[in-house]
């Protein structure tokens, strides 16, 4: 295995595995570790500098994540009450998905943070941001004490390695905790390898996302909140070509047929806007595989109109609101429907649903429609613009929780 | 009966009333395609000012989708074709006419530099490539499609994939002194008969080579048309020397590159529109687009005006060995990435 944080040469599993479970300098992790926390806050402030921020724009989020004020919040939450404690779950082995680049510093750094050793498999093909995130990871070694360093090296480690059953075979039998994500072909690759008893997998599986839109808060929106819903909703979708599982793929306005007309063609307009205003360019592969979605959307009886502006954004009226397609269609290609009520929406719900984009609703209408809900599926709503933005509670996960243990004591 | 004769105003003129008749009987025979006709807001009486006004498809809906206008009692032949695109095979519905028509058509296209008569001919291939009828590779589809234009046949490859030197010896010695057929893929053409010719110091002068299949296996050789065809004459003789472009999904619609090389022609049952991939208007002479080719031919399956994903550009129009528009094949559209939480990638993850 190639051993890309710390970097050191290449390894052998077992080898690896011996060294993650001998007793780190300085003692054990605890859950929120202060020298977790020091290393974690100094390699944040480096995704912050400026020149990082504007090549890489999910670095900023990232950054933003793992502030310390950020830190601090996030693991009160894991404060006990009574007769229990809380430690640290084990050794945590993350399989993150090879095409967002992110994904697996969030993965690591909460768990991380709540004590654990971990080893992550970082992508080979890891692009552009992954490839400055490890740099940063090994630069913030340099950044904090000879202690802390020694500690960070001896429990964490990133590697990288081509296709092996034997090596995701050893570290699957020695994890205490496996986290899975990629969707559902990395899940059942993975799930090959056996665990050991007590030990359990987190996974991530494919899911699908889509946004709700008040015709009335809408109408009741400035021209300003109106612009700015574009532009998040651009945000939510472009960023990640529309592929990533919290992006909506498909756009409900709530409420009156004329009203929702209206609403929907001046959102289409700045929407337009935006794309504009960023330069979006759409490579004519991409928008001749969006022609293709589109009209096998059409052939198989989904929509009842198609609309292109430019190829950068295809609007697909769907014949019946209840029956919407769930699958990638292509960067910037939304299904488009009307419902009377939010009421409307729940029986369409999967547990595949995810994310939830809301424009113009009250708090109260989202915690009804949720309730509403009662479990069927989806694990977070949020406002325009948000989507993208990881939190520690992420497909109904508590991700600190479940990356520690509770023991209870009584006297 | 030649069928390069007509001019772009003619095609214009010719063409268009057939292919609007020929939009509105597959609107009427295929429901899929209604749809999508439908969705996009195209009227059913509408009209069309121009061959370049005409809705297209993206060649890869058959890949996707099964789209036919003929009943599935009529159904005389499926094609299928696995793309180089990896998104599964394209189906070809052909019902007895359009099976006809297609044969048909390809032969009076070749005639042009074949003339009326069936010649000896080399095939730049193995026999084997069609001994398994049951499952043909695209390359095999060709192949027998266009035995059909020749005699005695001889194979230049032997079942091992080896150049079999002395049986094309044998074939020059017997038919080489009047024109005869020579047929490969492009990359094969090159490397067993260019190259087998060049080390045997053959006399391939009366040859008339057909061949077809794309230059990405010749780039890290320095090889393109141009090259490809200066060798040829140079080193073995070979002076006509004929590319065609042509997709299963237009099956029998061949473009075939003019007499004096380096350019592609309609035959006038067809059109060729490079389009910008920006605005997906059409591209005038000598910039790049996208190919969208048309044709009369295809009746029992709604593919008379297909989006290819292929790059061209036109070389000319009214102005080359042919009238009409010619243009040149510049390669494969890029294809399309998108990040996301899912692997796309398939058996990384293990």
């Amino acid at each position: 295995m190639e051993q890309r944080f710390p970097a050191a040469a290449p390894i052998a599993a077992d080898t690896l595995l011996a060294q993650v479970r001998e007793e780190p300098p300085g003692g054990r992790l605890t859950v929120g570790d202060p020298r977790v926390v020091e290393f974690v806050t100094k390699f944040a402030r480096k995704l912050l500098a400026p020149a990082l921020a504007r090549r890489f724009p999910e670095l900023t989020s990232l950054g933003f994540f793992l502030r310390k004020g950020e830190l601090a919040k996030a693991l009160s939450t894991l404060e006990t009450a009574g007769t229990a404690l809380r430690f640290p779950r084990g050794l945590v082995f993350h399989v993150p998905p090879a095409n967002v680049d992110t994904i697996f510093v969030y993965s690591w750094a909460l768990s991380a943070l709540a004590g654990n050793p971990n080893v992550v498999r970082v992508s080979s093909r890891s692009a552009g941001a992954a490839e400055v995130v490890l740099e940063a990871l090994n630069s913030a070694l340099g950044d904090v004490s000879p202690e802390t360093a020694a500690t960070i090296r001896a429990t964490q480690r990133m590697v990288t390695y081509d296709r092996s059953d034997e090596i995701s075979g050893a570290l699957s039998r020695a994890a205490d905790l496996r986290v899975i994500w990629g969707g559902d072909a990395s899940v059942a690759a993975l799930r090959k390898y056996p665990l050991a008893p007590h030990a359990r997998d987190l996974t991530f599986p494919d899911r699908s996302s889509f946004a709700i839109a008040s015709v009335r808060g809408w109408q009741e929106a400035t021209p300003e909140a109106r612009l700015s819903a574009a532009e998040g909703f651009y945000n939510d979708s472009y960023w990640f070509d529309q592929a990533a599982c919290s992006s909506p793929r498909a756009v409900f306005w709530v409420g009156d047929a004329e009203g929702a007309r209206a609403a929907g063609t001046e959102f289409r307009q700045l929407l337009g806007q935006v794309l504009a205003a960023k330069h979006h360019v759409v490579e004519p592969a991409m928008a001749v595989q969006k022609r293709v979605s589109a009209y096998g959307a059409a052939i198989d009886g989904l929509v009842s109109s198609i609309r292109f502006d430019g190829n950068a954004l295809a609007t697909l009226e769907l014949a019946d609101a209840t029956v919407l397609p769930r699958e990638w269609l292509g960067a910037g290609t939304f299904a488009n429907a009307r419902v009377g009520s939010l009421d409307e929406l729940v029986s369409i719900v999967q547990r595949k649903d995810q994310t939830v984009s809301q424009f113009g609703f009250t708090a109260t209408e989202l915690t009804g429609f949720v309730t509403a809900l009662a479990g069927r599926g989806v694990d977070r709503v949020v406002p325009f613009g948000s989507a993208l933005t990881f939190a520690g509670v992420w497909d109904g996960y508590d991700l600190l929780a479940e990356f520690s243990r509770l023991v209870t004591v009584q006297a | 009966m030649s069928v390069f004769t007509r001019s772009q105003a003619e095609r214009e003129s010719l063409l268009l009333p057939e292919l609007a008749e020929l939009t509105a009987h597959h609107r009427a025979n295929s429901a899929g395609y209604e749809r999508i006709l439908a969705s996009l807001g195209i009227a059913a009486d509408a009209s069309f000012g121009a061959i370049a006004e005409l809705p297209w498809l993206p060649v890869r809906m058959f890949k996707t989708h099964d789209l036919k206008s003929v009943p599935d009692d009529e159904v005389f032949k499926t094609l299928t074709s696995s793309g180089t695109t990896g998104a599964g095979a394209s189906r070809i519905h052909l019902d007895k006419a359009a099976a006809g028509a297609q044969t048909k058509q390809l032969g009076a296209t070749l005639q042009e530099v074949l003339g009326g008569e069936r010649l000896p001919m080399l095939m730049v291939d193995t026999i084997g490539i069609i001994k398994n009828r049951r499952s043909f590779s695209a390359r095999g589809a060709g192949v027998l499609g266009m035995a059909n234009f020749g005699r005695k046949h001889t194979y230049v490859l032997d079942e091992d994939d080896k150049p079999d030197v002395e049986a094309v010896k044998r074939f020059l010695a017997e038919y080489g002194d009047k024109p005869f057929l020579i047929f490969g893929f492009t990359f094969m053409v090159w490397q067993y008969l260019y190259e087998v010719a060049r080390e045997h110091r053959l006399d391939l002068s009366n040859g008339i080579l057909i061949h077809s299949g794309g230059w990405k296996k010749l780039i890290d050789r320095a090889v393109d048309n141009a090259e490809f065809r200066r060798r040829f004459t140079e080193d073995t003789g070979l002076h006509r020397i004929h590319n065609y472009y042509g997709m299963i999904e237009q099956i029998g619609t061949v473009f075939l590159e003019g007499p004096s090389g380096n350019s592609l022609y309609c035959p006038d049952f067809a059109d060729v529109v490079i389009r910008d991939p920006e605005t997906w208007q059409e591209q005038p002479v000598g910039r790049p687009g996208v190919i969208e080719v048309v044709s009369t031919l295809p009746r029992s399956y709604p593919g008379h005006v297909l989006l290819t994903e292929d790059l061209g550009v036109y070389q000319g129009i009214d102005d080359g060995d042919w009238p009409g528009k010619h243009f040149t094949v510049l390669g494969r559209l890029p294809k399309a990435e998108a990040r996301g939480c899912s692997d796309t990638f398939s058996g990384t993850a293990a």
